[in-house]
């Protein structure tokens, strides 16, 4: 155990992670880092509002819209798979892939007008471009369980219901997981785009960079989201080695 | 005792199982053997309701199966397949335990069952009672597979293939190991292969299928001796068929008084196995002796002959 937390891998994460916790917690150390990159004498680090708190909140609406199209992509995904569901199958991929072609700064502008600013309008573009990455991974990890498993998991007297939360989730599960990942993570880079319409998030640092054509803002408002996308990301790969590693090597179908 | 009565599946127009009668007596060994395509799987999977037929009805203990819940009914009937599907997230005491947990058995009769049949099986509990199936080997793979099969003592078992995967060595072992499991417990077999020595060597009774037909239900003497038509005769194989008939008789049956040099033979060992040492070892005649190698006479290669001719 401690052995497996001292590898280079790990180090580097951990390094990673502490930079950026000291950066959001005292900014103001890491001035002179950045003041190069200001012009006429601006400041180089963003006070409008604390940096923790826009992470936080920009953590929190990314979290929050995620779970939502988990829900929503994971049970429809089940839904499709089960005979009584099979023939929404093409209907339910249209949807969603629709979810997925409307670019969110257009779903922004449409929904403003009927949710008014701030972070309601942001969580909608983030959970409907979420959606496809969760549904299409977890229909994939559903419709492709080895067929000898799935035929003696019935056999054994499992009921439809038994067999779906006993066996096809478990052996899904390393695939639902990458679906996750990639949601979370286009999300987290998308949510950018809400501080347009008011939600409080990173983008907003980024923003007043542009605006005011300070480069330090915009530059510390990117790669603190590059940096979260990233640990984000690692922590989804290193839950879903641990699923796929207790669910066994699975196994080829057919043979 | 199971009973099949006019079973018939119809797939697009073609019947792949037409108008199956056939009664099992509880506690035999029945092999459905047949080629690929005879229908002798969707047979099989018809008796737990894998698949509905289309006509007929299939009697167990007198009770119609599609009368209980199919979950209720599985519950109570072993299956394992050439593949094993093994749950592959499951530790194999886990995927034994399968059907038990099931029916709700407590934690403790789980585990004192689980414990029995690895033992029954050849399987080092504490070896590999935590062990992944991907983690052991395919004969190890297959006997969980029917370990798994039987958790809950049914009273019937079925099985497709069971050996398919194994090479022949391991493969003649768990043919062994079945029949004697089998006759241990009692319980009634209903497996399927493509392969006619090993259902001749393992059925009480050989059922051949061709074409979802049942071709002849008879034991295997009969079907190897008076085969009912063409396509039964041409699946035991001209060549194979002296042969075949061996594998069905002991040693210890064709013993005559008298003496013989050279290794004794078991009295237990198939005739099969007595002519191939003879043969072997240039002899025409070996001591026989018994289980605790107390002589019992001798056997020639002119009474095995005179045993692989076709009875009159």
């Amino acid at each position: 155990m401690i052995r497996d937390m001292i590898r280079p891998g790990n180090l580097l994460r951990l390094a990673v992670f502490g930079a950026l916790l000291a950066f959001l917690l005292a900014p103001d150390r890491f001035a002179g880092l950045l003041a190069p990159l200001t012009s006429n004498g601006a400041p180089p680090i963003y006070h409008q509002s604390s940096l923790i708190d826009l992470t936080l909140s920009h953590l929190f609406t990314v979290a929050v819209s995620t779970l939502a199209a988990a829900v929503v992509a994971i049970g429809l995904a089940i839904f499709v798979t089960r005979p009584a569901g099979a023939e929404f199958l093409a209907l339910s991929r249209a949807v969603v892939n629709i979810g997925q072609t409307f670019p969110p700064v257009a779903v922004l502008a449409l929904s403003v007008p009927a949710m008014g600013f701030g972070e309601a309008p942001t969580r909608m573009a983030l959970f409907l471009y979420g959606l496809l990455p969760i549904f299409e991974n977890t229909l994939v990890g559903l419709s492709t369980l080895p067929p000898a498993v799935m035929e003696t998991a019935s056999a054994m007297g499992m009921t439809g219901r038994q067999r779906l939360l006993k066996v096809e989730l478990p052996l899904a599960m390393p695939l639902i997981l990458e679906g996750l990942r990639l949601s979370a993570v286009i999300g987290l880079a998308t949510a950018t785009i809400g501080s347009t319409v008011a939600a409080k998030g990173l983008g907003e640092v980024i923003v007043a960079g542009l605006l005011s054509g300070n480069l330090a803002f915009i530059v510390q408002g990117g790669v603190i989201t590059g940096v979260l996308a990233v640990l984000l990301s690692d922590g989804f790969q290193a839950v879903a080695r641990y699923a796929a590693k207790k669910g066994g090597a699975r196994p080829q179908t057919g043979a | 005792m199971i009973e099949l009565s006019h079973l018939t599946k119809v797939y697009g127009g073609i019947a792949v199982v037409n108008d199956v009668n056939m009664t099992i007596e509880a506690g035999t060994l029945t092999v459905i053997v047949g080629t690929s395509g005879s229908g002798k799987s969707t047979l099989l999977r018809m008796v737990n309701r894998l698949i509905e037929p289309t006509k007929g009805s299939v009697f167990i203990e007198g009770r119609d199966v599609s009368m209980l819940p199919a979950y209720e009914l599985r519950r109570s009937i072993g299956y394992a397949i050439q593949n094993h599907g093994l749950f592959p997230h499951w530790t194999v005491a886990r995927n034994i335990a399968t059907v038990p947990m099931l029916l709700g058995w407590d934690r403790k009769k789980v585990d004192a069952r689980v414990e029995e049949l690895m033992e029954l099986f050849q399987l080092d509990h504490e070896q590999f009672a935590g062990r992944y199936p991907h983690e052991l080997s395919g004969g190890q793979q297959q006997r969980v597979g029917v370990a798994r099969a039987m958790a809950a003592k049914p009273a019937l078992l079925l099985m497709d293939e069971p050996f398919g995967a194994l090479d022949p060595i391991i493969r003649a072992k768990a043919q062994a190991d079945l029949k004697a499991i089998q006759r241990r417990t009692g319980t009634t077999i209903l497996l399927v292969t493509h392969d006619m020595a090993e259902a001749v060597h393992l059925g009480d009774r050989i059922a051949v299928m061709d074409a979802g037909h049942l071709k002849q239900y008879a034991p295997a003497a009969d079907i190897l001796a008076r085969p009912a038509d063409a396509f039964v005769d041409d699946l035991i194989g001209t060549v194979d068929r002296p042969f075949h008939y061996l594998t069905l008789g002991t040693v210890g049956s064709a013993v005559e008084p008298g003496e013989a040099d050279g290794a004794p033979l078991n009295a237990d060992a198939s005739l099969y196995e007595g002519l191939g040492a003879l043969l072997w070892s240039g002899r025409k005649t070996a001591p026989v002796v018994d289980a605790a190698g107390a002589p019992l006479g001798r056997v020639s290669l002119d009474t095995i002959a005179d045993r692989a001719a076709r009875p009159q």
